[in-house]
């Protein structure tokens, strides 16, 4: 599964730009699925049909934050601005990659004084990006305005952390490739979403479940964890401490009966897990949830350092956990 | 074209009345069919020659302005924005209420204010209207509690270039109307949404998706121009004469791959100059279009506009007729259209 992870977290796929991502889960699943198709937005579902005529809906968002070029100047600088919630001072001084360049971003200063006060209000309006093009005209064929780019960033593991760029939500899409591979015939139908456009405003979770109208959605994705200097002290979540089943947070409130169900199979299963209450954020549940009718919805997080930097750190055992978690889960009555 | 006219009418958003009755009459002899949906949404149809796949096109017909929300004993209008209006464009304008009564947003004079006060943001709540009741009964006559507050300004034309209010978006729906007028038939359906409520957060066309089920969705605006000379070149939004602006990215959508790049494709094709829209801020009806229903690929192309959520915008001709036969053009292309 470390393989996979590698791959995934490395793959290029801003919002918007997520064909490299379901290229590469499609390639993994082959042979583990009943079917696929991609909806109107561009979203990836696949399926493996079970007995029960019950389904459920796992949801990781294929997207990661990253930036967009809007201006070249003559000289063949980049002007950018963020696609999702990208904290400036994660790029400085580091690279930008796009789909065929890697850039070099910084700040603008042409006095000492100036150049201090831009690094302490970091502002993409005064940061650049350097691609070594000489002019305009070279910049726009490398990358014409418009052009996305992520963190340049590998993978690395370190003991048990796995530490790279865009753990949210690869590490999702991850858990559920893997569903996929372990589960053999499911009680179950097992609906796999890797959707588009989570960190520009959940766009894709929208309308993932309208065609295949599930009975209960879940979206696996990142939470942020409490359990490095100074953290933020009014969370719980800590890495290694099992899958976390969240509660609560600022866009949705977990279905209260799937919450109970995936407690009560942890707890059979002797599985560690944590819950979870975030103060902030959201996933894609707060959308799937109001799917036509109204669906179900809860999730599930893995636990977190350093969410939206190009460093993402999780636990291996919170993800084999997970895995376990939500298998077993998957297994019964809805 | 119809910007004179489309501009000079009140739309603010919840009250289009005016706006889509003069679209419904001029358009009605020209197209298959016709409705007006449950939120006010009015929608046109003209039916393909192939009809295998079915194409919007949308732009909103409210415009930014206020609501009465309490009549002062001395007889002025305390009122709220509908939409993103910013508070220092708002005093000393003309504005009309509930599309009859003409009012003034007083300003304070600058002969009776001190330097700091000067200098201070003004805030709605310091703010009135006056009508020249000079009582709450008086004004109670002309007026009532939720009436609606349009700006007034008259169009007018000069070097190319147009000035008005609400470009944002009668732009689009003048666009729209100029390309049912042509006539002409293409291969897809074709479906023209003059949909309501867009700046009080793209609430009409969270129902459009449902109704049709379409396969594209293009939305025609008129976008922020920005291109001041107090700003370096490179943090503006669109520069007026420039070409129509195609969009890649704003708030909340980043825009269908797909149907971008046709778009540029076809703009190159027929040499119909054209620019990238190169800030992301604000958001348009694509971003619900791509996110209701089943959802669908929705792409925008706009208009420069200077000025927009004030009083008076303006915009460059070249630019909206560039528009227009750049979304012809791309209709023409009927299936080979974004393959």
């Amino acid at each position: 599964m470390i393989d996979l992870i590698k791959k995934l977290t490395e793959a290029y796929g801003p919002s918007g730009r997520e064909e490299e991502v379901h290229n590469l889960i499609l390639q993994e699943l082959e042979d583990h699925i009943d079917g696929y198709k991609f909806d109107n937005v561009g979203n990836l579902l696949v399926w493996k049909t079970g007995s029960s005529g019950k389904k459920v809906l796992f949801d990781a968002h294929a997207d990661e934050i990253g930036l967009v070029v809007t201006n070249i100047d003559e000289k063949g600088f980049l002007r950018v601005e963020s696609v999702g919630g990208v904290p400036p001072h994660s790029y400085v001084g580091h690279r930008v990659r796009f789909s065929n360049v890697v850039g070099v971003i910084y700040v603008e200063g042409e006095t000492e004084e100036e150049r201090k006060k831009n690094f302490t209000n970091l502002n993409l309006d005064n940061m650049f990006v350097d691609i070594g093009a000489k002019s305009r005209e070279e910049a726009m064929k490398l990358t014409p305005i418009g052009s996305f780019g992520v963190y340049d960033s590998y993978f690395y593991r370190n003991g048990d952390l796995l530490i790279s760029k865009s753990m949210d939500d690869r590490i999702g899409c991850a858990i559920i490739v893997e569903i996929f591979k372990r589960i053999g015939k499911p009680h179950n139908t097992i609906i796999g979403t890797f959707t588009v456009q989570e960190e520009v405003g959940l766009v894709g979770a929208s309308v993932a479940a309208y065609t295949l109208v599930p009975d209960v959605c879940i979206a696996v994705d990142v939470t942020d964890s409490s359990d490095y200097p100074k953290s933020f002290k009014r969370h719980s979540m800590m890495l290694g401490k099992g899958p976390a089943i969240k509660i609560k947070d600022r866009a949705s409130i977990s279905n209260r009966n799937i919450v109970e169900k995936l407690v009560e199979t942890a707890e059979q299963q002797k599985i560690p897990y944590q819950m979870e209450v975030l103060t902030f954020g959201g996933t894609n549940a707060a959308v799937l949830q109001k799917t036509r009718s109204g669906i179900p919805s809860a999730t599930v997080s893995i636990a977190t350092r350093y969410v939206h930097s190009p460093s993402e750190t999780v636990s291996l055992n919170d993800v084999e956990n997970t895995v376990e978690l939500l298998i077993n889960y998957a297994g019964k009555g809805v | 074209m119809y910007l004179k006219e489309l501009t000079e009418l009140d739309g603010v958003s919840g009250n289009e009345q005016q706006v889509r009755d003069f679209i419904n009459q001029r358009i009605k002899d020209k197209v298959d069919d016709l409705r007006v949906d449950v939120l006010g949404n009015l929608i046109a149809y003209k039916k393909g020659t192939k009809g295998r796949r079915k194409i919007v096109l949308a732009a909103h017909m409210d415009e930014v302005g206020f609501m009465v929300t309490n009549i002062e004993e001395d007889g002025t209008l305390a009122f709220s924005p509908v939409g993103g209006v910013e508070t220092q464009v708002m005093p000393g304008k003309v504005v009309r209420i509930n599309g009859k009564t003409i009012g003034v947003i007083g300003y304070k004079a600058i002969h009776i204010q001190d330097k700091e006060s000067l200098l201070k943001p003004l805030s709605v709540e310091q703010l009135r209207i006056y009508i020249g009741a000079k009582s709450k009964e008086e004004a109670s006559k002309q007026v009532k509690i939720g009436d609606y507050v349009a700006f007034t300004t008259a169009f007018d034309q000069e070097n190319g270039r147009v000035t008005g209010k609400a470009f944002d978006d009668r732009a689009g729906c003048s666009v729209l109307m100029d390309l049912i007028e042509k006539n002409d038939r293409y291969e897809d359906d074709l479906y023209f949404a003059f949909v309501v409520q867009e700046e009080v957060g793209l609430r009409g066309s969270a129902v459009v998706v449902e109704q049709i089920h379409p396969d594209i969705v293009i939305v025609i605006e008129g976008t922020t121009a920005g291109d001041d000379p107090e700003l370096p070149e490179y943090q503006w939004a669109t520069h007026l004469g420039d070409g129509p602006a195609v969009t890649f990215m704003h708030r909340g959508y980043v825009v269908n791959k797909k149907i971008y790049e046709a778009i540029l494709n076809v703009a190159v094709k027929y040499s119909i100059p054209h620019q990238a829209k190169r800030r992301t801020a604000g958001g348009t009806d694509a971003a619900r279009f791509a996110r209701t229903g089943a959802g669908t690929a929705a792409g925008v192309v706009s208009v420069p506009s200077r000025y927009i959520h004030s009083p008076v915008s303006m915009i460059d001709l070249n630019d909206y007729n560039n528009a227009v036969l750049l979304l012809q053009k791309i209709l023409e292309e009927g299936e080979a259209f974004a393959r």
